[in-house]
């Protein structure tokens, strides 16, 4: 087991409380959670449904409020941000979701050039940018089929291009591999290490076995009933890592090594 | 800093999303466009009754409670002190000094195609005049009492007070008035219901657009925008169709009205709208549609 990373957080915790609802009908979903995760992480949270995993990552993105506490993206204090701050903060923080989220009737490229075009890049820009960002995560950007013709894991890898082509601080994914068979799981997992080894922080809330078994996690935080129970920098165990298609498998490769942090 | 390039171009992604959404669905906007052209050609069709009962009124000089003719030889600057002592009065809201040129003018625009009559006969003939507007309400015996001191000036002929028939000309056109703002009132709120409904239907088509758009960090304005755009397009264009088909109508019904009420509209004074109340018409339509576009989508359409 290690004690930390030597970076600076990228993600900050601080005594957060959130709750839904009012009077009788109020639930507690989050419970005096403090942490941070490094920046270049590998982090996972961890828990059985309802623990809470949804609505942090819901937090980290301004789609709730906390109702007690502190939250700091990249040095910056979002529990305050007012509503018109809220999308410049989700363009410096990519999202990819269990349902991926995805226009459609629209092509792979057209779903990741929206991300673009909110931002108002130029017309060749936003293309070579797509276009760059889907050859990340291995698919071809000049295919005409429309999203909703092709396979969950492709369509997850489209998701992942979409939030990786604004170049975000961190990149959040709430079960991405929820949908997905234990082969498409796998491959999206691999997806997910090789960006975070090009040096994007990752934040992944799952309770896929396959997840913490492949060896890629650098971060784990525990949520149980909306507590934190644990928080820890996991130890990547290559004999307990899934055996993946084959043994060069960039994930299992590409995962921390043991001792590589103090 | 805003970067105006990157804001133009998001301008014009919201403009281009606009123009695509209303082709996803082009029946509905058909329906949306004729549905406020109908509101809006009920509107149309009062204004312009109460426009051309204006101009009626003003041929007729109903709109001019008190004119005063003054003496051929009348010096200017007593003249320009009757103004001023008259302009003075509070109840008065402008006095226009009418030469003889000009009240030829008139007559001759008042007797329309019978305009040759005056061939020959010199403006001269004319007296010249002051023309004294009043607040609106300004009771009948201060009219009186105010013909009765300006007739002692030196400068004054005569004074023409109007009349109690005037009056009711007045009144009359003062309800024509009111109903057409009332009719503005509803019809506004008529066809901002209809552009709310149809844009509520494609906010709704478009809820997983919304959504994503929303999560990869577009503005409040990226993403109600394009809904904004299709709102103002349907009122401009229903607005556009209402006062195409009035003016239709109006040029069908022209001949006919002037024929059977010769001599209400001898003056020629029947008239369609100018291209600048045109221009505000189609404005109007705009308005409304922004105003019923931004209520359907801004409850929904937020960050």
């Amino acid at each position: 087991m290690f004690s930390g990373l030597a970076t600076m957080p990228i993600l900050e915790f601080s005594s957060v409380t959130m709750t839904y609802g009012r009077g009788r009908a109020k639930t507690e979903a989050l419970r005096d959670v403090s942490f941070s995760v490094p920046e270049g992480a590998f982090s996972v949270l961890v828990g059985p449904s309802g623990a809470g995993k949804s609505t942090l990552l819901k937090l980290v993105l301004a789609m709730e409020r906390p109702v007690e506490g502190t939250i700091q993206v990249a040095d910056r204090d979002i529990h305050r941000l007012r509503k018109h701050s809220i999308p410049y903060l989700r363009r410096n923080v990519g999202a990819v979701f269990q349902d991926f989220k995805l226009l459609p009737d629209a092509t792979a490229l057209e779903n990741v050039a929206l991300a673009l075009q909110v931002l108002g890049l130029p017309r060749r820009e936003v293309r070579a940018r797509a276009s760059k960002a889907l050859e990340q995560v291995e698919l071809e950007p000049g295919t005409k089929r429309s999203v909703s013709r092709m396979s969950g894991g492709e369509q997850q890898r489209v998701a992942i291009a979409r939030a990786l082509s604004g170049e975000p601080a961190i990149l959040l994914a709430d079960e991405p591999t929820g949908n997905l068979d234990p082969r498409l799981s796998r491959e999206i997992l691999e997806v997910l290490a090789r960006i975070n080894r090009n040096g994007t922080t990752v934040m992944l809330a799952t309770h896929d076995p396959i997840v913490r078994e492949a060896g890629v996690i650098t971060h784990e935080l525990g949520l149980e009933g909306g507590r934190l129970v644990s928080d820890s920098l996991a130890e990547v165990d290559a004999v307990q890592a899934v055996d993946l298609e084959e043994d060069t498998n960039p994930v299992l490769t590409g995962g921390l090594p043991v001792g590589a942090v103090a | 800093m805003r970067d105006w390039p990157n804001t133009f171009r998001a301008a014009g992604y919201v403009i281009s999303r606009a123009f695509r959404g209303m082709a996803q669905a082009p029946m509905v906007q058909l329906l949306a466009v004729a549905t406020t052209a109908v509101c809006m050609l009920l509107l149309g069709t009062v204004m312009l009754a109460w426009t051309n009962a204006q101009g009626v009124a003003s041929a007729w000089g109903i709109d001019v409670p008190v004119t005063v003719y003054l003496h051929d030889d009348a010096p200017d600057n007593e003249i320009e002190e009757l103004a001023g002592l008259l302009e003075a009065i509070p109840e008065v809201t402008s006095v226009e000094q009418v030469s003889p040129q000009d009240a030829m003018t008139r007559l001759a625009e008042g007797l329309g195609g019978e305009a040759s009559m005056l061939e020959g006969i010199e403006p001269g003939v004319l007296p010249s005049s002051l023309e004294v507007h009043l607040q609106d309400g300004t009771s009948s015996t201060f009219i009186a009492a105010l013909g009765d001191k300006v007739t002692g000036f030196g400068v004054v002929e005569d004074v023409a007070v109007a009349g109690s028939w005037t009056d009711q000309a007045q009144a009359m056109l003062h309800t024509v008035g009111n109903m057409a703002l009332g009719a503005a009132s509803l019809v506004g709120f008529a066809c901002m219901a209809i552009v709310w409904s149809t844009i509520r239907l494609a906010v709704y088509a478009r809820r997983s657009e919304i959504q994503i758009l929303r999560l990869v960090g577009g503005s409040t304005q990226f993403v109600r925008g394009p809904f904004i755009v299709e709102g103002i397009v349907q009122g401009a264009l229903g607005a556009a169709l209402a006062l195409t088909l009035l003016y239709a109508g109006f040029d069908t019904v022209r001949p006919f009205l002037e024929d059977g009420l010769s001599l209400l509209f001898a003056a020629g004074t029947l008239r369609f709208f100018t291209p600048s109340e045109v221009a505000i018409g189609v404005a109007f339509g705009a308005l409304v549609g922004l105003l019923g576009s931004r209520a359907a989508a801004g409850r929904y359409v937020v960050t």
